[in-house]
């Protein structure tokens, strides 16, 4: 439906909408030279002439700064709640338009976030039509300078008179409620929108040199291309270009407590993935550790990881990342119309496809349950088991394989392990190394001490996959922790004769950092499992029964019969993998039957905020238990 | 009465800076009193060699964290002066709030934090936190939160001001945000008025001692002068030219401190806000005389003890002072403003501004180019540590026959009251570059 | 538990951050509830040498600081660099671009000094050139929220988590108008973040008080400079405000 208003009558409807108490107006407004979206106070501050704004409408959804919740150190936590005062943002280019939609796909995909979904459902989005072009501008070539859908009101100034095509019945209402100047629309202003949008394309400087349904074929052949290296030598690793860009949605998660270290909240924050720390794990792991890697990863989650994911392009063009970038290498037109005239030197293929993975259907506020510390023991130096109870009393329902956040209010969150086997109860166990300062503080805490428990999240260990075949497991230090969830499943009276052999390697540093031992000892004793126990070194002194070198060297101590029928479960470091999986490849274990648990920086759990991907997948959601055959390719998963 | 005394405070406390007290007495002869300056040197002379003009508001405002709006206003009137920048109304209307609200800090920071313990008879104010006197430590904390906010408001933030440059403001406050913070003055008052009620109730554990001596401030035909005005002395009168501010401001050096002392008429003389008051009481707002009043506070007062006094008398002027400037500037309407335009040249310009502690000149050489040739600037604590010292000379022996312990005190609250920004004192400028 | 025993000690500086503590206002309040202030100069008559966590303010310029420093990080168990004098060396550098007698001749001229200690200066050092510092609250000023924030992890014994990137980050949260579109040229991207860029936001550009991240290449700031008609030149002068000496250390 498209109406139309004189100037002055829409400018008398914007006053109107600032006049009523019941909502906040934003509009765009002018900042020095740029363009800001922020509070209106008059229609006249209103610029529809601008071309671009510094942060794109991204901020009303996923503010750069936002409280998940409010907690009391030693207690409880509770949910934050937004005022739900309705928001009118006018204004909103169509490329921008485009960025919240496919926004919505990811924060409405599995594990809604309730707090986008809220602002969603609480913001009008008044768009308007293109009217100047922003030098840097390629939003025609990607075909987000015009939109047909995706706005409550999308309104086109000519100059005298304003047409405003409804775009839902929300904005059916608020302009109803707030003119009564409504014209139908004429022939001509039809004609006059129809042909300021065709005339629009010619006012764009730049264009690509490649279709965007192209850029996956471009980027997946491109991998190693010289031109990453090349530009990232230039990269100050500001992040600007993430900052300001629509489609980049990576946040983090940080407890900020009052200086009564007793209250405080959690609060998420707009992050970058190509500032160093981006992919940090709390050992000081880095997993893109080269500026190019961090580099290329921005070009690759836009042009290749995405598309494959969601099926759409995470660039619109805006260009604000080409304006914020001092260097001037962030452009993605430039970049990929560089791949595409240096093609001759292209380099490294990437393929992949994501696995599969269950969809949660439920929403997510962040809120953790409480969990009460039952029992401690102190496994090694480094690594104590924490035996937990859920406060309400339901159980927490996960596969072997899967992790749980868990929750110090005050300190953070961090992804851990669940080592204990499914059960019924409400009690489960988790093994915590000591290495950031949420472990480090579980450490210090107490029986009878809560925690919060999100999850479990991920994919566990496919159990009934297994079922039939022979298994053998490769465990390495900590690695020993989810599969001890595993292996006790495997081992149970009642789930044995559904299994075959079980062999069970497993690797420390030292015999004082072997983990279980006690029920490594029971495992042995059973006819129907082989145990090896190796050690890196023996400290003089400490007695050790088993043999000394890598994991590896345990490999020619078993007799391996049925190859084809046998399946591999490695989890371990990740310099591990690479020499256990050419072990196994040298016994005859196929790809397809081997699995492997990943370490990754795991923050939100529920796959937006974009630290624990592994190229295109997320470790969270199709992770941490990956079958070998699915991320083999993968140049990031065992580097 | 035949007595010995040897006192040897190292690093007075509730002061800004190291400074120390020495005191012999044998047999009832003092032999030796001696006001220390042990602050270690800072140089900032060096810091200014070749440094463009935009540099300096910067780099002097780092001189001090209590007064660095003070020393970035002096830093760009000098500048402003050698260039022969005029600015704007507007920029004149929230210079005169930046100075009001750094006055306002400092004053309440030096009359709750500082003082008042001794007044309470506390080391500090921490233990006022759980005592009878909390609801007044609440008082003057609010108080020093509205300065505080205020400068932020105006100056982008309270230590080391941001928004001030050469010529203008980098950011201007909001019609919105000064109505907001005019209706926080005009409730402030009454706190103010309680502060001093309370403070008064302490007031007898002042010393009564009083030492005639010179005192310096400018003045002004127009105002209660901060922002600017003219030289003048309470033995000599008005000296119109700026620019030979060192006909007055006689500066020299004493071995026994890194911070350089002045003197005048006398041997000695004072600046702050007792001098302020001695000479320009009768331009007060009747709200700051009413507190006056109060502690029966008359021009000309001897007493040094009285400072606190008149920095509290002050604080009630910069609050009406303020909402008056207020006024102007909403009356007006409020722009965003650029920096006026100007072309940088050689030569010499001075800036002179009233800062809590006193009059303070800032003087600047530039080259053609506009980088800083020879820099000189008068702290107004350099200037009192002369009147310090003659002071104690003259205040010990009357306190001979009390305990150590609290000829210690007195004497510490001798330092204490004039407030002294030892750190700025020693920040020595003085130097002419030989290239 | 017994709360953590804290001082607070100044050297060479403005004393600007221990005003900050004080500029916490009704907070201060709070933090005299979970530490035990036993020396702090400043605001108290009291002091004593027994405390576990040590706040040092300033740089060092002379044998008798470099003494008094390391009595207190023997004292201390834990010592904080506390602010941009004592963390970096701040403004107090700019005159190690001269010798100390230079200095000393320049300023007071032809007076005997000689053996005087208060004048025995040598050119100025950050707190970590004397001594181990366990943790550093950055900025000139240090913003009042990192004070807290620094303060409440150390009772809670956790690590503080100071910002590892550049001030860009925080300004374009803040969606300033970058500051070289402005031709000023600004620190901000090779400057450390945590003071919620003040500066730029208000339209002054980073002067890299927080200290210099990483050095960018200079292939990098050649393009920079070119697309916004800056000189090398500049780029040098803009460090040595706070970071006078950096290149070199490092």
């Amino acid at each position: 439906m498209k109406k139309s208003l004189s100037k002055q009558d829409f400018l008398r409807f914007l006053d109107n909408l600032i006049s009523d108490d019941t909502l906040d107006v934003f509009g765009v407004k002018a900042k020095g030279k740029r363009f800001v979206f922020a509070p209106l106070e008059s229609s006249s501050e209103l610029r529809l002439d601008y071309d671009v704004t510094i942060l794109p409408p991204k901020k009303f959804f996923l503010p750069q700064y936002e409280t998940l919740l409010k907690f009391d150190v030693s207690r409880n936590s509770v949910s934050h709640k937004l005022d739900g005062k309705t928001r009118v943002v006018v204004g909103v280019h169509p490329y921008d338009i485009v960025a919240l939609q496919q926004m919505d796909k990811v924060y409405f995909n599995s594990y809604v976030d309730r707090f986008y979904k809220q602002r969603r459902e609480n913001t009008i989005i008044i768009g308007s039509d293109i009217l100047n072009v922003s030098d840097r501008s390629f939003a025609a070539s990607m075909g987000t300078h015009v939109v047909s859908s995706g706005y409550d009101l999308l309104v086109t100034d000519l100059g005298d008179t304003v047409v405003v095509d409804v775009g839902s019945e929300k904005g059916r209402v608020l302009l109803e409620k707030h003119t009564s100047e409504l014209r139908d629309v004429s022939e001509k202003e039809v004609k006059r929108v129809e042909e300021l949008r065709a005339a629009l394309p010619g006012k764009y400087k730049r264009s690509l040199k490649v279709e965007k349904e192209r850029w996956r074929e471009v980027l997946g052949n491109s991998y190693d291309h010289p031109l990453w290296k090349e530009l990232s030598e230039k990269c100050l690793q500001c992040s600007s270009c993430t900052m300001v860009c629509p489609t980049c949605y990576c946040f983090d998660v940080k407890d900020e407590v009052s200086l009564n270290t007793v209250d405080g909240v959690r609060v998420r924050t707009w992050d970058g993935c190509l500032l160093p720390d981006f992919s940090k794990v709390a050992s000081g792991e880095v997993f893109r550790k080269e500026k190019s890697e961090r580099f290329r990863h921005r070009f690759y989650r836009k042009g290749l990881y995405l598309p494959e994911r969601y099926g759409f392009v995470a660039c619109v063009g805006c260009g604000r990342c080409a304006i914020a970038c001092l260097p001037d290498i962030a452009d993605p037109l430039d970049v990929i119309n560089s791949l595409v005239e240096r093609k001759s030197e292209a380099e490294g293929v990437l393929r992949f496809s994501i696995p599969e993975s269950k969809a949660a259907a439920e929403e997510t506020d962040y809120l953790p349950r409480n969990a009460v510390i039952k029992r401690m023991e102190k496994l090694t130096e480094m690594e104590t088991l924490f035996e937990l109870e859920m406060e309400d009393g339901e159980p927490l329902v996960y596969e072997p394989g899967q992790f749980v956040e868990v929750s110090v209010f005050g300190v953070g969150e961090a992804p851990i392990s669940i080592s204990s086997p499914p059960q019924k109860s409400s009690s489960f166990e988790l093994v915590v190394r000591r290495a950031g300062n949420v472990t480090s503080r579980l450490h210090s805490m107490r029986v009878g001490d809560r925690v919060g428990i999100r999850g479990p999240f991920g994919r566990g260990f496919d159990v009934k996959a297994l079922e039939g075949r022979n298994l053998i497991f490769v465990a390495g230090g900590i690695g020993m922790v989810p599969m001890r969830s595993l292996i006790c499943y495997v081992l149970d009276d009642k789930k044995r004769e559904d299994y075959g052999m079980v062999t069970v390697l497993y690797g420390s540093k030292t015999p004082q950092d072997v983990l279980f031992m006690d029920e490594i000892k029971e495992w042995e004793k059973k006819s129907d499992v082989t145990v090896k126990l190796t050690v890196d070194t023996c400290p003089e002194g400490v007695c050790w029964d088993g043999c000394v070198g890598l994991v590896t060297s345990l490999f020619p101590q078993v007799r391996w019969k049925d190859v084809e029928n046998t399946v591999a479960v490695v989890v371990g470091p990740p310099v591990m993998y690479k020499f256990v999986i050419k072990c196994l490849h040298t016994m005859g274990v196929r790809d397809e039957n081997i699995y492997v648990s990943l370490e990754r920086r795991m923050k939100c759990g529920v796959g937006k905020c974009g630290h624990c991907q592994i190229n295109g997948v997320y470790v969270c959601k199709e992770g941490p238990v990956f079958n070998y055959s699915e991320i083999k390719d993968l140049p990031e998963a065992f580097s | 009465m035949s007595k010995n005394v040897s006192i040897n405070v190292e690093h007075v406390t509730r002061v800004e800076g190291h400074g120390n007290i020495v005191l012999n007495v044998k047999e009832g002869r003092v032999e030796k009193v001696e006001w220390q300056v042990s602050e270690a040197p800072r140089f900032f002379e060096a810091m200014l060699r070749g440094r463009n003009y935009w540099e300096l508001q910067p780099i002097t405002s780092r001189i001090c964290g209590i007064c660095s709006i003070g020393h970035s206003l002096a830093s760009l009137k000098a500048t402003e002066d050698a260039f022969g920048v005029e600015v704007s109304e507007q920029t004149y209307a929230l210079r005169h709030l930046a100075v009001n609200a750094e006055n306002m800090q400092s004053h309440i920071l030096h009359i709750g934090y500082l003082a008042a313990p001794d007044l309470f008879g506390v080391g500090s104010v921490f233990p006022l936190a759980k005592s009878e006197h909390k609801d007044v430590l609440l008082k003057i904390i609010r108080l020093h939160r509205l300065a505080n906010e205020m400068s932020d408001l105006v100056c982008g933030r309270t230590t080391h001001p941001l928004t001030l440059v050469v010529g203008g403001f980098t950011k201007t406050p909001s019609e919105k945000q000064l109505m907001e913070l005019r209706k926080r003055l005009v409730e402030e008052r009454n706190t103010t008025w309680e502060v001093a009620e309370a403070i008064k109730k302490v007031a007898d554990r002042l010393p009564d001692f009083s030492r005639e001596t010179e005192y310096i401030a400018l003045s002004s035909n127009k105002e209660y002068a901060l922002y600017d005005g003219v030289v003048t002395s309470t033995d000599t009168g008005e000296h119109q030219d700026y620019r030979s501010y060192r006909d007055v401001l006689q500066e020299y050096v004493v071995p026994q401190s890194t911070a350089k002392y002045t003197k005048h008429n006398r041997e000695s003389y004072m600046v702050g806000a007792l001098a302020r008051f001695n000479i320009n009481s009768k331009q007060l707002s009747s709200n700051a005389l009413d507190v006056a009043d109060l502690f029966e506070l008359k021009p000309i007062c001897f007493n040094p003890f009285m400072n606190t006094v008149a920095q509290l008398v002050e604080f009630m002027h910069n609050i009406d002072d303020s909402i008056n400037w207020i006024d102007q500037l909403l009356d007006r309407g409020v722009r965003e403003e650029k920096p006026v335009d100007f072309k940088v040249k050689e030569g010499r310009g001075v800036g002179l501004v009233e800062v809590p502690r006193g009059l303070l000149v800032h003087d600047y050489t530039f080259d053609e180019e506009g980088r800083c040739v020879k820099a000189n600037c008068v702290i107004p604590t350099n200037q009192n540590h002369g009147n310090i010292q003659k002071d104690m000379e003259a205040f010990v022996p009357g306190l001979l026959d009390k305990p150590e312990k609290e000829i210690e005190l007195n004497l510490e609250m001798l330092v204490r009251a004039y407030d002294p920004c030892i750190s700025c004192s020693t920040h020595y400028l003085k130097v002419e570059f030989v290239r | 538990m017994s709360k953590p025993r804290v001082a607070f000690f100044d050297f060479a500086s403005c004393e600007g951050c221990e005003l900050q503590v004080a500029n916490l206002e009704e907070e201060v309040l709070d933090l005299i509830e979970i530490v035990d202030v036993v020396s702090f100069r400043e605001v108290m008559k009291e002091h004593s040498d027994d405390y576990e966590i040590a706040f040092v303010e300033g740089s060092i310029m002379r044998p008798m600081d470099e003494e008094r420093l390391k009595k207190i990080r023997s004292n201390a168990k834990v010592l904080v660099a506390f602010g941009a004098c004592a963390t970096i060396g701040g403004v107090n550098k700019i005159r190690n671009q001269w010798q100390p007698d230079e200095v000393l001749k320049e300023v007071y001229g032809d007076a005997d000094l000689e053996g005087n200690e208060f004048f025995d200066v040598f050119k100025t050092k950050a707190v970590d050139e004397v001594v181990k510092v366990d943790y550093y609250i950055y900025g000139c000023p240090p913003p009042r929220e990192e004070i807290k924030k620094v303060i409440t992890s150390l009772v809670m014994g956790k690590k503080p988590d100071i910002p590892n990137y550049p001030v860009c980050v925080e300004c374009k949260k803040n969606e300033n108008v970058c500051l070289f579109e402005l031709g000023k040229f600004c620190l901000g991207p090779i400057t450390r973040a945590g003071c919620n860029a003040i500066c730029p936001s208000n339209g002054r550009a980073c002067d890299g008080c927080r200290g210099i991240l990483s050095e960018p290449d200079t292939r990098c700031v050649e393009d920079i400079l070119e697309r916004y008609g800056l000189t090398y030149d500049e780029l040098k002068h803009r460090f040595t405000m706070f970071n006078y000496g950096r290149e070199e250390e490092k």
